[in-house]
């Protein structure tokens, strides 16, 4: 070799500098502190829903989880913990979940938060049909944080794992990273494409879009509003299931919960010892999705 | 060297401005080729400004596609061609020593990094917030990590190119140190952006950085042959010259025969083993893109080079290691694509139905066109870096 001292000296400073940046540059980010999300007596939220309804022993399980949202909303944000219990043996596959949901979140084509799938067992005459919902698990160790380059998507302190969409640069890395393909990415596409295609040319048929304005209409994610005109978020951004926490701040259960025709859907905040959702995740007949991908999800399956 | 060199026409040295190729017709139907590459690729960017990513074939299920399969692809170049001219200049290895030699090397490392992030940009989704991976970046992520250790790399190699003007520069050498250590990390971490997806069980293997760093050893020793050969011995010695060829072709042969060997050991511990194995093999081997693998990859990419390079004669060494700096991408498809193509939840491509969710990927025309761009905005940074190169060397002369 034909290096001086001194050379080979500087080598070893610069590749050992090398190496101590990019342990450090990790290690802070691997154990620095969480996002910054807002806790405390800010995100109490004390809510008049039901307040004048009578609470009954018979009551609907949609007005008991109400009930339930209540109470959890009147408790710092930190302090909820929640949970979606699904009992597919109740489940009949109609899919109002999956409509329902795309309506709440104004999902544009190829988007979707919560599939059903259809799995049938069996040979005639002994077969059996299984529809298994698939909504985000929020998982408390979710595989497609880490992986986000940018600090755009995170778990928040109530357990629900969300995309900052002004963040977001679409690099679509989580979602190849989450094993229950619960992300997807939004295109641009519109339901109405093909009608904007086939419309006469001049200066108001669209390049791109929907003739339709109902399709520019912004959703409200998150609390916000986003403008999908214009090429704006969250187009080209990952999306997905974050238990309609725009519809919790104001009392509303999640739409798929409220959509479910067999009531086979259920969720509340598992901090508390009286929910049902509590109730339901502490029988011996309750399942995970993939747990041996160590995930720890939020979403139960009653089987 | 006699036997091997008079099968060749060698340019004349020109020194100091040695970046030529060396025979005519080479060089014509290189710009031929640019001009096709760069005219498909305009139309291909157009189409992706244009309509964004609505013509292109990847969806949520295959999230990925041609684009960062090409990513992969250069940035291994890049690094296996700056490892094996900055540790032969380093060394003193004959054939490498020369600074003329090491600035086309290093030329063409960045003509194979800098297209491959221009099609990794052309991949996001939102273009304008790429600066954000620069400016809140997170470490915990792998893509993160790369990025920043891409950009070093392209920072350390500009340096040393720029040193390589100073005679006698004592800090040239460290920096070829500091760049060979990025450039080694460089293509295992890009195994390991894909080893860390515990999702992906095709993915998730600790051999896979050994393999990216192997593969990119072979393309870009394959790749910095055919440069070399192209571009004759310049202010070497014939002998020299020679004799680097030699070299480049056994290093390239010899990380040829040990990627495939680390190639077989992946693939027999998934198929002897009892208790099954990945669906994912089963669609590299058998599946509707078989040909990509046993054509493309073993026998273009693998038999026909070997063959090639056993024999004598600098025109077969030169179609063989060309061969082989093509036909590698097939080893970043063959990773990248069915990898994605298995989903762990049965029925989910049918539960809800849509062309952006199915684990079926092809490459769309705009995708190809885009993947042309990237051809010829290496070609046009290679030509460029060379000219400059070649100005610059001329301007210090004339100073000294």
């Amino acid at each position: 070799m034909s290096m001086t001292r001194r050379e080979a000296v500087r080598a070893g400073a610069l590749v050992g500098a090398g190496v101590a940046a990019s342990v450090t540059a990790v290690l802070k980010d691997r154990f620095g502190p969480p996002p910054a999300d807002p806790i405390g007596e800010e995100t109490r939220r004390q809510l008049a829903v039901l307040k004048d309804v009578p609470q009954r022993h018979d009551e609907d399980v949609l007005l008991r989880m109400q009930r339930e949202l209540v109470r959890a909303m009147a408790k710092p944000v930190e302090e909820r913990r929640w949970a979606m219990v699904i009992d597919i043996r109740k489940c009949v596959g109609c899919h109002a979940c999956t409509v329902g949901c795309v309506a709440e979140n104004k999902l544009p084509p190829g988007v979707v938060y919560r599939p059903v799938t259809t799995e049938e067992s069996g040979t005639f005459p002994n077969v059996h049909l299984r529809f298994l919902p698939r909504p985000c698990m929020q998982c408390d160790k979710p595989p497609c944080v880490p992986v986000c380059p940018v600090k755009a998507t995170w778990k928040r302190p109530d357990g629900v794992v969300i995309v900052n969409y002004d963040k977001c640069i679409g690099c679509r890395y989580c979602l190849t990273a989450c094993p229950y393909g619960a992300r997807t990415s939004d295109f641009g596409e519109y339901y109405t494409d093909a009608a904007a295609q086939g419309a006469p040319s001049g200066p108001e048929r669209p390049a791109l879009g929907s003739c339709a304005p109902w399709e520019d209409q912004p959703n409200h994610e998150y609390a916000k509003s986003w403008d999908r005109a214009h090429h704006g978020s969250p187009v080209g951004n990952a999306r997905k299931c974050h238990f309609c926490l725009h519809r919790l701040e104001v009392g509303q259960l999640p739409m798929c919960v409220t959509t479910c025709l067999g009531r086979a859907t259920y969720f509340g905040d598992t901090n508390d010892p009286r929910a049902l959702a509590t109730e339901l995740i502490a029988r011996h007949n309750v399942q995970v999705l993939l747990p041996h991908k160590n995930t720890e999800p939020r979403v139960f399956y009653v089987v | 060297m006699s036997e091997c060199t008079s099968r060749v026409e060698l340019a004349d040295p020109r020194e100091p401005g040695w970046p030529e190729v060396s025979v005519g017709w080479w060089r014509n139907l290189l710009w031929v080729l640019w001009a096709a590459f760069a005219a498909a690729g305009v139309v291909g960017v157009a189409q992706r400004f244009l309509y964004g990513h609505l013509p292109a074939g990847y969806g949520s299920y295959v999230p990925w596609g041609l684009w960062v399969g090409l990513y992969f692809h250069g940035v291994g170049i890049a690094g296996g061609a700056f490892v094996l001219a900055g540790l032969g200049h380093v060394f003193d290895v004959p054939g490498f020593r020369h600074p003329a030699v090491l600035r086309v090397a290093i030329v063409l490392a960045l003509a194979a990094i800098l297209p491959a992030f221009l099609g990794i940009w052309l991949d996001l989704g939102r273009m304008e917030r790429a600066a954000n991976i620069f400016l809140s970046p997170s470490f915990t992520s792998m893509m993160a990590f790369n990025a920043w250790l891409y950009n070093a790399f392209i920072l350390v190699s500009a340096l040393c190119w720029l040193l390589s003007y100073r005679p006698g520069s004592t800090w040239l050498k460290p920096f070829l140190c500091l760049g060979a250590f990025l450039s080694a990390f460089i293509p295992s971490q890009s195994g390991s952006f894909f080893g860390v997806v515990d999702a992906k069980p095709y993915w998730h293997s600790a051999l896979l950085p050994v393999l990216f760093v192997t593969s990119a050893l072979t393309a870009g020793a394959a790749m910095l042959l055919v440069v070399r050969m192209m571009l004759g011995p310049g202010p070497l010695s014939a002998e020299e010259h020679a004799t680097a060829i030699r070299r480049l072709r056994m290093v390239t042969l010899g990380a040829l025969v040990v990627y495939f060997f680390l190639e077989f050991a992946e693939f027999s511990i998934a198929l002897w083993n009892p208790h099954g194995h990945d669906r994912a093999f089963d669609l590299v081997l058998f599946g509707p893109n078989w040909w990509m693998f046993w054509i493309v990859h073993v026998l273009l990419g693998g038999l026909v080079p070997l063959v090639l390079f056993l024999q004598r004669g600098w025109r077969r060494w030169m179609v063989g290691s060309l061969l082989v700096a093509v036909t590698f991408v097939s080893v970043r498809l063959n990773v990248l694509i069915p990898g994605q193509a298995v989903g762990e939840i049965r029925g989910l491509q049918e539960a809800y139905q849509h062309p952006r969710l199915t684990y079926v990927y092809h490459a769309t025309l705009m995708e190809y066109l885009v993947g042309f761009l990237m051809l010829a905005a290496g070609m046009t940074v290679f030509y460029l870096g060379c000219r400059i190169s070649e100005r610059l060397a001329a301007r210090f002369q004339q100073a000294s």
